[in-house]
């Protein structure tokens, strides 16, 4: 493992340090003294672990391909933006727009998160043990958001595809967003996904609907998918008509 | 008086009425805004006499060489014309359409630019020099395309349709097109206008951060706005640390917009530069920051032209498509069967029906441009357009296009002369200061 102190380097100097250590096949990386300072550990494209200690402002770790990082804190707005894979798990609360644009990956807040989780997303999932925020989901285009508390207004609005799992209370449902049923599989998808967070207790045992019935009143989620009519414009030109 | 000369109810204003009735919704259509406003049409050139001498027009050298984006990065464009290919959208365009384009920007020592779909890879193989698009939709965004990119553009607003996001109807959201936008097939999308993770100047400045540091601050970042509320914007986004930014107007094309914003909002490129212009001249940064002029430039006079007023380079769009055959019959070709109207009246890229291969998706349409020969082509217009503004230049006593000055020209007009802030021609007066 190699530490890099961010107070004795610039943000630059350090996205440097993280770059190169990665691109020459360091495993461990911990960046100490954060400072809670943007755009820590950026466009970073080769696998490795990072470990961030302390909170971090906007676009930490993001523009990623590859690396699993960890942030012992608090996020700023944009954590994870556009991650194509790997992982991302932050211990406290997460600002606006987490996870946004992402196309891979895997993304873990274990507070809550600001307005805007998950917007855009294009792939990979996204993990809130708490609460989310207003427009979460907003012009989602594939991929998962399972929220384990309550979302705020407008959850999924315009979404095209992918689906949001919510325990707790909604807010409202946005624009062309609906609640429809959950399979069983994709129950069992959810809560393993949470076993794996420690967020919930082991629910192995028993098979299919045995196991759902068994623990579907403790741990039941909504599904918020998208509704489809927004999908066309519901008329043709003249013109038109006659040379589609 | 007869009925079909009233200003208000003209026979086009009824069937927009009639179509509307029918339609239940608002009209898009491609192309640019058919509205009469002040262009550069307007303006003419104080060529030399006596006061000064010009250069030989046919002979002597003129620079056109054209530096972008100089204030922070390492490695800023450098383009051998003061022309470059604006943003264009692999999905409204054909894949032959793009790679003409990026292969005629790399014949001329210019740049080309993605567009609202991602980088396509033979359009990256093709171009020399490309500049790679952040819009707020993100479709295809992928760090390591941005990597390889010669510079990156923000997009904040489009002059077409500023304010909102792009169009891209089902037809042309093909298989291919859907995959690199992560969409279902065959939707009509209708991108975002707000970026996901970002919203106001300060957030920006951050972004153009980001950026920055995952293309370890090499190459130019651009912010790309819609010409509306110019002064404040371009002021904000120097502020916020871009290289370079683009003032694309409202006379700037599109595949596709709704009607009512193309018509109805911005404002005309020849007083977009001069606000812009001022706005970074306030801020002490006019001549630090790059100002990109684009919408409705057709020629090297019309360059010429947005150079004198203030910018450092144009981009072109609608103009390279016509250099590309946009609206010409060709053999294979049948206008008014394929898209209802004759060679030269249409503007129907909604439509994915281009009879000549540029904006569409359809494989066989596709077939009829011939991405070498419309290279040829786009090439050389742009050489024909930086040769007339060398001549032009020349005629000016200039060896240099980045020498011309507002003071080189006149207007025709007292709105062209409160606009660009030149002198109504055969007056000493400028309008509206």
């Amino acid at each position: 493992m190699v530490d890099l102190d961010a107070s004795t380097l610039s943000t630059t100097d350090l996205n440097r340090r993280i770059k190169e250590l990665a691109g020459n096949g360091v495993d461990e990386i911990r960046v100490l003294n954060p400072q809670a300072r943007h755009n820590i550990a950026v466009g970073i494209l080769a696998p490795c672990k990072i470990t961030i200690e302390g909170s971090v402002g906007y676009y930490a770790a993001s523009l990623m391909d590859g690396p699993e990082v960890t942030i012992r804190g608090n996020a700023g707005w944009a954590l994870g933006e556009n991650l194509m894979s790997g992982k991302i798990v932050l211990t406290r609360d997460a600002g606006a727009s987490v996870a946004s644009s992402i196309r891979g990956g895997e993304v873990f807040v274990s507070g809550n998160a600001g307005a805007r989780a998950g917007i855009s997303m294009k792939g990979g999932s996204l993990i809130i043990r708490g609460n989310a925020g207003f427009l979460t989901g907003f012009m989602m285009q594939k991929g998962k958001i399972i929220i384990c508390g309550d979302v705020g207004e407008a959850v999924g609005d315009s979404m095209y595809e992918g689906a949001i799992y919510v325990a707790g209370k909604i807010g409202s449902l946005g624009s062309d967003a609906k609640i429809t049923e959950v399979t069983e599989d994709e129950l069992i998808s959810v809560w393993e996904t949470l076993e794996r967070y420690g967020i919930i207790e082991s629910v192995r045992g028993g098979q299919g609907r045995e196991r759902v019935e068994r623990h579907k009143d403790r741990y039941a989620f909504t599904k918020i998918v998208s509704a489809k009519r927004l999908y066309h414009f519901d008329s043709l030109e003249r013109l038109e008509k006659r040379v589609i | 008086m007869v009925m079909g000369n009233s200003q208000i109810w003209a026979p086009w204003i009824i069937d927009d009425i009639h179509a509307k009735a029918e339609l239940g919704r608002y009209r898009i259509r491609g192309f640019s805004s058919f509205q009469k406003v002040t262009h550069f049409d307007d303006l003419v050139f104080l060529s030399t006499g006596l006061t000064r001498f010009p250069l030989e027009g046919y002979r002597e050298s003129c620079n056109t060489r054209t530096v972008i984006g100089s204030r922070f990065a390492k490695e800023p464009l450098v383009l051998e014309t003061p022309i470059y290919i604006t943003g264009m959208s692999y999905g409204a365009l054909s894949r032959n359409a793009k790679v003409a384009l990026a292969r005629a920007a790399t014949k001329v020592g210019t740049a080309t630019c993605t567009g609202d779909g991602g980088m396509l890879p033979d359009e990256r193989e093709a171009a020399q020099k490309l500049i790679y698009q952040v819009l707020p939709s993100r479709y295809g965004f992928n760090p390591h395309h941005l990597m390889r990119a010669d510079a990156a553009e923000i997009v904040v607003g489009q002059g077409a349709k500023p304010g909102t996001g792009g169009l891209l109807m089902g037809i042309k959201v093909l298989d291919h097109i859907a995959q690199m936008r992560d969409l279902p097939v065959g939707i009509d999308q209708r991108s975002p206008t707000r970026h996901p993770d970002w919203l106001g100047p300060d957030d920006l400045g951050i972004k153009i951060e980001q950026l920055r540091e995952a293309t370890d601050w090499r190459v130019p970042i651009s912010v790309k706005l819609g010409a509306c509320r110019v002064a404040d914007d371009v002021k904000l986004a120097a502020k916020a640390g871009a290289d370079a930014i683009v003032i694309d107007s409202m006379l700037a094309g599109t595949g596709a917009s709704a009607e009512v914003l193309l018509d109805h909002s911005g404002i005309p490129t020849v007083p977009a530069i001069v606000l812009a212009r001022e706005a970074l001249r306030e801020l002490g940064l006019y001549g630090k920051v790059s100002l990109i002029a684009s919408g409705g430039i057709r020629s090297g006079a019309d360059a010429a032209k947005a150079l004198a007023l203030g910018a450092d380079a144009v981009a072109i769009g609608i103009a390279a498509l016509i250099a590309l055959n946009c609206n010409k019959e060709i053999p294979g070709a049948d206008f008014e069967k394929e898209v209802g109207v004759k060679a030269g009246y249409c503007h129907h890229c909604q439509t994915g029906r281009c009879p000549v291969g540029i904006t569409t998706q359809d494989p066989e349409l596709e077939k009829r441009l011939d991405p070498e020969e419309g290279a040829e082509r786009v090439a050389n217009f742009i050489n024909s357009m930086t040769m007339e503004m060398a001549l032009l230049t020349r005629s000016l006593g200039k060896g240099d296009v980045h020498s011309l000055e507002p003071e080189d020209l006149a207007a025709l007009t007292i709105e062209a002369s409160a606009m660009a802030r030149v002198p109504l021609a055969g007056t000493k007066k400028v309008f509206g200061m």
